[in-house]
């Protein structure tokens, strides 16, 4: 990735008097005092915007990808990351430590995605995740990391696994997706993806369930 | 234990989100039920797949510098408002608290300095004539201005040209009847004959 122009980003640079800095720094629990994504994002809140840009650097290839999957199209994945990103900063003294930073962001991140998807215009962008011609083999693309192929067939083997596994997601509701994004490819546990998602973990679970049904339906022959 | 109550707990079994009981409940089944063990293994391979999925994707320059240009624009818009909430938290009671007391102080300022409650019409005491009689001030004597001139005998030359202007009609007469809409259609007009009872008035088509 190459670097942002940062000659405006130096540091620490106060963004002005902030509020919610005393409360926010108040209330860290033990555990989230060593997190050093927490710590990134109290330096935000206390007015160091080169915090902000250390944790664009290191969340922001998450969340492109996430909203990839999940609004199924390049160019408005990166202005819903975009959207985030500045939504991180605009509220950045709502974050509380108790929570991690990242299931924040990704709430923050499934908001945008789920009411991009439901714009009506998006009906009219092409669907990146639909199924793809011969030439499409030269993008690059996702890639299932399989250590145990050894054989070159078994290596394509996996790879049209990836291929078909991206698809049959992207086919799945928004919400299924979104679950199933973050739980499995992201690492989030039930309880963070049920705090993203806005719901209770029994209903993480139930979207689980559903969206692993669907997939294990379509991807049979390949499983 | 049924297969299908296993099957709906083996996503969270493999995620290790399933609770020690349910987790021995399904152990148990799996235990005894060779489909439901296929069906884990599948689901098991399906989860390691999606786990295997790239997690992050390239961000380009592009979107890095479009993001931090539209931070620092944000940045400059807090700074621009920061010293109005500073001059606003200075102000612990409400608006309309603040508003009343300058009004208070206005009023005795006021008070004060004439003497008078301002709210007050002012009082003068009537001026006595010579033969001790008390007289009334001048602005009581004087007509109110709407009228001061007394209406012109004639209309003007503009009006009395187009007499069309001034039909006369009972509609307009009757306008005060049009507050009671709903009862209009059961109610004659001044200048019109009434229907005879229980027939209904002619139509118009």
């Amino acid at each position: 990735m190459a670097p942002a122009s940062v000659g405006e980003m130096k540091r620490p640079e106060p963004i002005g008097e902030d509020e919610g800095t005393a409360t926010a720094a108040e209330s860290i629990p033990a555990g989230a005092a060593a997190d050093p994504d927490v710590a990134l994002m109290l330096r935000l809140q206390a007015g160091d915007q080169a915090a902000f840009q250390d944790l664009f650097q290191k969340f922001s290839p998450r969340v492109v990808q996430y909203a990839r999957r999940l609004v199924g199209s390049e160019a408005r994945a990166e202005e819903v990351t975009q959207d985030v990103f500045v939504q991180v900063f605009r509220f950045r003294h709502r974050y509380r430590p108790e929570s991690r930073f990242s299931t924040w962001l990704f709430t923050i991140a499934t908001n945008l995605c789920l009411n991009e998807i439901r714009r009506p215009e998006r009906r009219l962008r092409v669907d990146l995740w639909k199924p793809r011609g011969d030439d499409d083999d030269r993008r690059e693309g996702p890639q299932l990391a399989d250590p145990a192929a050894i054989t070159p067939e078994q290596g394509a083997s996996s790879r049209e696994l990836a291929r078909q596994l991206e698809a049959a997601v992207g086919e799945l509701p928004p919400k299924q997706r979104a679950a199933l994004l973050l739980s499995r490819v992201d690492g989030l546990a039930y309880r963070d993806v049920a705090e993203a998602l806005g719901c209770t973990e029994g209903a993480v679970k139930a979207l689980l369930f559903r969206a692993t049904q669907s997939l294990k339906k379509t991807l049979r022959e390949y499983l | 234990m049924r297969c299908q109550r296993a099957q709906k707990w083996m996503t969270a079994a493999v995620d290790g989100e399933l609770s020690a009981r349910r987790r021995r409940a399904l152990d148990g089944h799996l235990a005894a039920c060779a489909a439901c063990r296929r069906e884990l293994a599948v689901t098991e391979r399906m989860l390691t797949a999606l786990a295997g999925l790239p997690m992050e994707a390239a961000v380009s320059a592009r979107l890095e510098q479009a993001t931090l240009r539209r931070v620092r624009l944000a940045a400059a818009d807090e700074a621009e408002r920061a010293p109005a909430s500073r001059w606003a938290r200075w102000l612990p009671l409400p608006a309309f608290a603040l508003a009343t007391a300058a009004v208070l102080v206005l009023a005795i300022g006021i008070v004060r300095r004439t003497g008078q409650v301002p709210s007050a019409p002012a009082v003068r005491a009537p001026r006595v004539d010579a033969r001790g009689v008390a007289q009334a001030p001048s602005s009581l004597l004087r007509p109110p201005r709407r009228f001061a001139e007394a209406p012109p005998a004639e209309p003007p030359a503009k009006l009395a040209e187009a007499p069309d202007l001034f039909v006369d009609m009972p509609i307009i007469r009757n306008l005060d009847k049009m507050t009671h809409f709903e009862a209009i259609q059961t109610t004659t007009l001044d200048d019109e004959p009434a229907t005879p009872d229980g027939q209904e008035p002619p139509s118009n088509g």
